[in-house]
């Protein structure tokens, strides 16, 4: 028996065992029904036909706001990475290390503190009326698409910076130099060679955020408010309310199978000519 | 616009962001340890209060103490087999090595609600087995897996083969030779792995929340509290959620020197 075999067995065990196959027999449970309020296998494709025909809508919804989201995440997190590489100087590393920082932690925490900065009675009103710059509470600020997307940008922000951070580390001074002394304008050196060269983590970055806040739920729960349900939303119903698993298994792999399609869209378009 | 101008227009956007990414948290702590009950300015002072309440609470405690059993199995485990499986990619040919690699982070890239319920209809419906600490310290593994390996990987990449390869040759088996000469150089990198491993527990609502059955760690306590009532005990447990996750992502960077 080789050793590099017996290694790689207690990852590959949980890999298999706790990722491949649960998720697979979640997948063949979305062709089960439900009868009598008791789940029992089946085949059918009852469960995808009402999750496009009843859910459509809320699935578009979710697929715009993720797109949104992964969209602003990506651009925040690239323009930040730009000035960590070669805006900030020595404070550079000081900023990556920020951002490292609060990658690990503080998911929910981060979600309920938007809860309080955007509220009626939340700190950006108190500012605004503090300021004199409003004379009652605006109600604008949170229970909208807007409040789940600047909430998970800032969830999110963190671990896009990191794979755009890591191809423009690629970036060698020299190439720039060169470039310059070439007589490459600013904007031609940064159409030219650092956007090519990010291409690949910003992909990245921009799959991560947007399949994460396509499955989120607990964000629309704390700050979208009744109108901005998501597809997370009414899975996780699924699961702590109705008990449809089947139905929850239909509208997870199709969210997924959607998101995945974006993706690739958004890989082809940016694709190298 | 001149250079000059560009470079502070950066600048400043450069710092928006860091204002943007540390307010909310900021706030959460300062609010922890305000007078005034409505988490608003003025603060009304400084207190403890919030804290001594959150101590007082009977299911603060078991709640605490589940949370840090989960982290450290899933320290401990997560680590073991994340460093097993880090060496064994070592002896795959590169290809393979990264086809590995890209799908052993495959977990992370999915939603993590994706894979609670899966693990919660796998571990009910398939495995029948009851729910509690163990199923998440299961879930975990999942999801903190994959940090280990790259973390770990990434310094054995990086390490001279030569030492071991010495040892090898002076007739140490591969064991002796792991333990005496690549466990010492590479510890940093798994003592980091192992708190990134921690910190990714402690902090998980999701899975956590599907595959505990009954009972709390400190994410699931917060949930449900937010959703009861709005008081500062919240943010006085946000804050040694934060403490304890961040706290370890720290002590993580500093010990493997990880700089990105």
């Amino acid at each position: 028996m080789n050793r590099r075999w017996l290694l790689l067995a207690p990852g590959a065990a949980v890999f298999g065992a706790l990722f491949v196959v649960p998720l697979a027999s979640f997948f063949a449970m979305s062709f089960w029904s439900v009868k009598a309020m008791r789940v029992q296998p089946d085949f059918t494709l009852m469960n995808y036909a009402k999750a496009f025909a009843r859910y459509g809508d809320m699935g578009a919804r979710t697929l715009a706001i993720a797109f949104a989201v992964g969209l602003a995440t990506t651009a925040v997190a690239f323009g930040f990475a730009y000035v960590i590489r070669f805006k900030a100087g020595r404070l550079g590393p000081l900023l990556l290390f920020m951002t490292l920082v609060t990658l690990f932690g503080g998911y929910l925490v981060k979600i309920y503190s938007w809860k309080s900065i955007l509220g009626t009675e939340g700190i950006l009103n108190s500012a605004l009326l503090a300021l004199g710059v409003v004379d009652e509470p605006l109600t604008i600020f949170i229970y909208n698409p807007g409040a789940v997307v600047v909430t998970l940008v800032h969830f999110l922000l963190p671990l896009a910076v990191l794979p755009i951070h890591g191809s423009m580390r690629n970036i060698e001074d020299i190439t720039i130099d060169a470039a310059r002394d070439l007589g490459a304008r600013p904007h031609e050196v940064f159409l030219g060679i650092v956007l090519p060269q990010c291409r690949f983590g910003l992909l990245v970055a921009f799959a991560l955020s947007f399949l994460i806040a396509a499955g989120d739920y607990v964000t629309p729960r704390f700050v979208g408010g009744p109108y901005t349900s998501m597809v997370g939303d009414f899975i996780e119903q699924q699961f702590s309310l109705r008990f449809d698993w089947p139905m929850g298994s239909a509208m997870s792999f199709s969210i997924l199978a959607a998101s995945a399609l974006a993706i690739a869209a958004a890989a082809y378009l940016t694709r190298r000519r | 616009m001149s250079a000059l101008g560009r470079d502070t227009a950066w600048r400043f956007f450069g710092a928006l962001v860091v204002v943007f990414m540390m307010t909310p948290l900021v706030l959460v702590v300062l609010f922890s340890f305000g007078a005034n009950p409505v988490t608003n300015f003025p603060m009304g002072g400084l207190t403890l209060d919030w804290y001594r309440r959150l101590f007082d609470l009977d299911y603060f405690r078991p709640a605490f103490t589940n949370s840090l059993i989960v982290a450290g199995a899933v320290g401990a485990a997560s680590t073991v087999i994340g460093t097993m499986a880090a060496m064994g990619l070592k002896h795959l040919p590169p290809r393979q090595a990264g086809i590995a690699l890209l799908l052993a982070s495959l977990p992370v890239m999915l939603p993590a609600l994706l894979i609670g319920i899966a693990l919660l209809s796998f571990f009910v419906r398939v495995l029948d087995v009851p729910l509690g600490l163990h199923t998440v310290v299961l879930g975990h593994l999942v999801i903190t897996q994959p940090f280990v390996v790259l973390i770990v990987q990434a310094r054995l990449a990086t390490m001279d083969e030569a030492a071991a390869q010495s040892a090898r040759d002076l007739g140490a088996t591969p064991f002796v030779a792991f333990l005496t000469v690549t466990l010492p150089m590479a510890r940093t990198s798994i003592v980091g792995a192992a708190l990134i491993a921690a910190a990714i527990s402690l902090d998980d609502f999701i899975i956590a929340f599907f595959t505990i059955g009954s009972g709390n760690t400190l994410p699931t306590l917060v949930w449900g509290m937010v959703r009861t009532s709005l008081n500062p005990t919240i943010n006085a447990i946000a804050t040694i959620l934060l403490v304890l996750t961040i706290g370890s992502t720290l002590v993580a960077l500093h010990s493997s020197r990880y700089r990105g």
